[in-house]
């Protein structure tokens, strides 16, 4: 490796506060935002990047995707705003479901940092809107134009004066407008703190450029990741699997070829996108969860940053569901994108099986429900409940954890308060999780009786209702999952009206097991039988 | 069996039923513990709840017979004096309390040492305090607010990774806030997979110890690193009860220096740099989450390792001030003697303000103070001299989280809306910058007793008379990353410092169970409370 101005110690330090300046940011926007989108489940991120939109340093509790989107979006920016074109106080902004992160509530801004009169790094950040207008959430939208507002790249601040026009036109198109616009405000807040940071650190140790730092850091990680691929034999190494979809089943075609240190992820020979439905995923947010998936398996202990991600190409053919293109929607990107780390992992179990982990109960699940209330108050709740996690080489899977993406499962004493309905059984589904030398996680059943006088209007979010989550390295498949109404199965996908008296049930699915079941130690089996928790497929 | 919790749906809101199992456990089983989750942690939401009413079930008949056991042995040595048992967050309360809810003595000796922060903070004029205690395994922080400890209403225990948030289980009670980093004296350097140097949270422990201790340990750690930088002596190591070697601690940095074309010394300041810089950040990052500046603290070290880290990490903060208390190595002892008898309560209301039934929310206040005062009084302290503040867990209706608010004095009716609205309105402004629009409603009501229990006026004194010629030992070589090289340095005996001494760094201070490093831009001052307080340039 080049010598450079920091040795391993200086470098840890210098790293280390960017890292804590990309946290105080997270924590000033959490600490300022409106929704609970935010505040909650952490649906955010924050980084810095290099003055080519290379990122650096992200944010400790950031969801895994934004941090293979940000920087993208950072790149797009810098082509719409060249460096020449900005100046210090301006916000970019954007929600373009291609340049951002698929879907049009995450809403993306970037700041450039001047210091000493001279562009050294961005500050970036997304996170998802309460809001977007539109029909955001539903399963069936004809094009991105019903998902909701679209924001282009735009300066939202110029020079420190806030373009007033972006912001009205913004305030006239979403619904809970104050909390939208809160959120925005917070955002920007958190890029105000890396700047100042950043300032800071860089006069601290008289550094008038960031790029000699950001070579250290993203080559170092860089190495580190060619490292692992190396390690890998050689080959293209394949996987197929099939979603619920929407309207159609989703097929997702994973081929995984290493040539050296090298990784191509291809995935010719999926499914084409569906017009009408909102399960379509842009390439970028196909590329998040696939580098996030390889991240995972090959060097989980890199901090997050543009080098581990050089060494890996994501291929997706244009029109396909998981390269889908202008207009069509991907406001539920997540019901297909979700699964591209099965695929992922499912290819690479042909030659590291000791260290994936059979499929999860994906997506996650939820339930939204609206209505309105006998004196006309308009009302909606969304309440989460997850599947069972793939269990792995080393253990049985976590019973209702999903996996890529995870929310808490909603307390059952909260439901009872906000909606009215009653929640009279939930228990871990016997039997869910895919037998294996390890188990998969079990899946839950939850069942709702309608208390309200007036109807209410459901739509789940949910897959795996026809096809199981598979097993790793000879484990059984886990159970399906499954919506009903009035105990009678119903299509996950669709919307429904219920009345008092009726009962909505949620059966999430178990994920699959690891290894041959018959190898599973015999204490195991006897524990698994005494508690109920026996594998499917045995 | 011997020991059951009970948990049922909605209890927080009506414990009838559980209490109904409660009283056939009894009837049948004389001898189980029961620990029913209406009493135990009173607040909606089924898994925190359950999880700290087992956690309760589980430690019950282990606490119960060991504070019997405790109480027995005191008395048979003739100790006349009540027993009080210090709980999580900063009270003492009387041991029948202790032993109904044993969970809330669960953080209690880290709640002693934010009280003695708070304390010897104080009487350096130093109301808003940054509590740094740094040991042999982990240094802590706590946050000290205006005298107050910040307390927080859940915590979680066991935590399957050790540092990392969210891998615990939910203990609903009130402690003490502050954050654990996995960075002590023992801590181990290695270089990662990246080729960085990282420190922690692998610790050599006591045994086989940092290898200047000779004991068998080989790896290199913040104490070897400490002492290359002359920072600790060889001949006066914990009070010279240690025979150290600073060519093991040499030996122990070649590997790392090898690897990277460092100097041993190098490897040490690169060690000590590190292991600061990750104390600095966890402390940014909590006080961040807070919504408060660092540079509006005084930073207070204790532990062995805090004097010697501290002058660096409030650098890293921004922070000017560094207060050592006396006895900085065992400070958390004198927290149980200067802490107040306290009592929290809780109930879960979970009603919108506007349509609020004020006479059985008033009601429900009522109960709940009579109740804290009534352990108040057990505790043999007049009830009169207790301070009770009502508080309450209010959110805008629609969200998912709330707010512990400070709530003026009752008792309430309808025209105390006014008056709860703003203090709510206030203290969401000072953490979330600005108020939204919206109802607000209340999820929970808590009521906090606090009285002074008798040791507040204790006096810690430095010695009068002495001159700064008496406490000077010797001179050793000290390295200080503002020079990046070794500096002469005077070595003081803190034993001997007089009250008014006036020293300019760079100076070394001695005492048996700590050192402190004042660099070179540090002034000294030994002021008449026994405090070492530090001023940075």
């Amino acid at each position: 490796m080049d010598r450079t101005p920091f040795d391993p110690a200086t470098l840890e330090v210098v790293w280390t506060r960017l890292i804590s300046a990309v946290d105080e940011a997270a924590a000033a926007l959490v600490r300022t935002a409106f929704s609970t989108v935010v505040r909650e489940s952490y649906d955010f991120s924050c980084v810095i990047t290099d003055v080519e939109g290379r990122s650096i340093a992200q944010a400790t509790e950031s969801i895994p995707v934004f941090i293979g989107t940000l920087p993208r979006t950072v790149r797009h920016m810098l082509q719409a705003f060249p460096p020449e074109t900005l100046s210090p106080g301006d916000v970019l902004i954007t929600n373009d479901a291609w340049m951002g992160t698929g879907h049009l509530p995450d809403v993306n801004v970037a700041k450039p940092i001047f210091v000493g009169g001279r562009l050294v790094a961005f500050a970036a950040s997304t996170a998802h809107a309460p809001d977007i207008g539109g029909r955001s959430g539903q399963n069936y939208i004809r094009d991105i134009f019903e998902e909701g507002l679209q924001i282009p790249i735009m300066k939202l601040i110029d020079r420190g004066v806030v373009d007033e026009t972006i912001v009205a036109v913004m305030r006239a198109n979403v619904r809970a407008a104050d909390d939208v616009l809160g959120d925005l405000w917070a955002q920007v807040t958190a890029l105000d703190v890396v700047e100042r940071r950043l300032t800071v650190l860089m006069q601290e140790y008289e550094l008038t450029d960031l790029g000699p730092l950001a070579e250290e850091i993203q080559g170092r990680s860089e190495t580190a990741m060619r490292r692992a691929i190396a390690a890998l034999p050689n080959g293209t190494y394949r996987h197929s699997l099939t979603t619920d979809g929407a309207l159609e089943p989703v097929r997702i075609e994973t081929a995984v070829t290493i040539t050296d240190d090298e990784m191509i992820i291809d995935f010719e020979g999926s499914s084409a996108q569906i017009d009408g439905a909102a399960i379509n995923v842009p390439f970028c947010y196909s590329y998040a969860f696939t580098v996030y998936a390889a991240k995972c398996i090959l060097s989980p202990d890199i901090p997050n940053n543009e080098g581990a991600f050089l060494p890996i190409v994501v291929k997706a053919p244009a029109g396909s569901i998981v390269n889908s293109q202008f207009p069509t929607s991907g406001g539920s990107r997540n019901q297909v994108g979700h699964f591209l780390p099965v695929g992922v992992f499912g290819a690479l179990a042909n030659v590291i099986p000791d260290r994936v982990m059979g499929a999860s109960g994906s997506p996650l699940w939820s339930i939204k429900q609206s209505g309105v209330t006998e004196d006309g108050r308009p009302y909606a709740n969304l309440f989460f409940f997850n599947g069972g996690m793939g269990a792995s080489h080393r253990r049985d899977g976590e019973n209702c954890l999903s996996w890529p993406s995870n929310v808490s499962n909603s307390p059952v004493e909260m439901i009872e308060r906000q909606a009215p309905m009653r929640v009279t059984r939930k228990r871990l589904r016997e039997g869910s999780g895919g037998a294996g030398t390890h188990r998969g996680g079990l899946g839950q059943e939850i069942v709702f009786e309608v208390l309200s006088p007036t109807p209410i209007v459901v739509t789940f979010g949910a897959d795996r209702t026809r096809v199981a989550a598979e097993g790793g390295a000879g484990g059984a498949p886990g159970a399906l999952g499954a919506t009903l109404i009035n105990g009678k199965a119903v299509d996950a996908k669709e919307t429904y009206t219920v009345h008092r008296g009726d009962t909505v049930s949620l059966l999430t699915p178990g994920a699959g097991g690891f290894g041959p079941p018959e190898r599973r130690a015999p204490d195991a089996v006897l524990a698994d039988s005494l508690e109920g928790y026996a594998g499917a497929g045995e | 069996m011997v020991s059951i919790a009970v948990m049922f749906l909605h209890a927080y809101a009506n414990p009838a039923h559980e209490r109904a199992a409660q009283a056939i456990l009894r009837e049948r089983f004389p001898d189980l513990f029961v620990s029913i989750s209406s009493e135990i942690a009173p607040e909606i939401r089924e898994f925190e709840r359950a999880s700290t009413t087992v956690a309760n079930a589980y430690i019950k008949p282990i606490a119960d017979r060991y504070l019997d056991n405790l109480g027995r042995e005191i008395a048979a040595l003739g100790i006349g004096a009540p027993l009080f048992m210090m709980l999580s967050n900063g009270g003492l309360t009387h041991v029948r309390e202790a032993k109904r809810t044993p969970i809330q003595l669960l953080e209690s000796g880290p709640a002693a040492g934010a009280l003695a922060g708070a304390f010897f903070g104080d009487r350096s004029a130093a109301k808003s305090v940054l509590a740094f205690d740094m040991g042999g395994t982990t240094a802590k922080l706590s946050v000290v607010d205006d005298g107050e400890p910040l307390i927080g209403y859940s915590f979680e225990a066991a935590r399957e990774k050790r540092f990392i948030e969210g891998s615990g289980l939910p203990i609903n009670i009130s402690t003490i806030e502050l954050i654990e980093i996995g960075a002590g004296g023992g801590s181990i350097a290695h270089l990662d997979s990246l080729g960085l140097l990282k420190v922690g949270p692998q610790s050599a422990g006591s045994q086989p110890g940092p290898a200047c201790y000779g004991r068998g340990g080989s790896e290199p750690t913040v104490t070897d690193a400490n002492l290359l930088l002359g920072y600790l002596n060889p001949d006066f190591f914990a009070g010279g009860t240690i025979a150290i070697s600073t060519d093991a601690a040499t030996g122990a940095m070649q590997k790392i220096g090898a690897a990277t074309d460092m100097s041993p010394i190098g490897v040490a300041w690169g060690i000590h740099n590190v292991v600061n810089e990750s104390m600095a950040s966890a402390a940014r990052v909590h006080i961040a989450e807070r919504g408060k500046d660092p540079r509006r603290y005084a930073l207070l070290t204790t532990g062995g390792g805090g004097p010697l880290h501290g002058c660096e990490v409030a650098r890293k903060l921004g922070i000017k001030r560094i207060v050592c208390p006396p006895g900085a190595g065992v400070a958390s002892a004198l927290g149980l003697l200067v802490a107040p008898a306290r009592v929290d309560r809780v109930s879960t209301i979970a009603a919108p303000l506007a349509t609020m039934d004020w006479p059985a929310f008033e009601a429900a206040y009522a109960a709940l103070e009579a109740d804290a005062l009534s352990v108040i009084r057990d505790t043999g302290i007049d009830p009169e001299t207790a301070e009770v503040t009502r508080l309450a867990d209010l959110r805008y209706i629609g969200q998912g989280f709330e707010l512990v608010t400070a709530l003026p004095p009752g008792p309430y009716g309808p025209g105390a809306l006014a008056g709860i609205m703003a203090a709510f309105e206030a203290a969401y402004r000072a953490v979330f910058s600005r108020t939204p629009p919206g109802s607000v409603e209340v999820v929970n009501i808590r009521v906090s007793a606090r009285a002074p229990a008798g040791g507040a006026d204790l006096q810690v004194r430095a010695p009068d008379g002495a001159t700064l010629a008496d406490a000077l030992k010797t001179s050793r070589p000290v390295y200080f990353g503002l020079a990046g090289d070794f500096v002469a340095t005077p070595v003081y005996d803190r034993r001997l410092l007089g009250a008014g001494s006036d020293i300019a760094g760079p100076a070394v201070i001695e005492e048996p169970e700590s050192t402190l490093i004042v660099p070179q831009d540090g002034r000294l001052v030994v002021e008449n409370s026994g405090n070492l307080v530090v001023t940075l340039g």
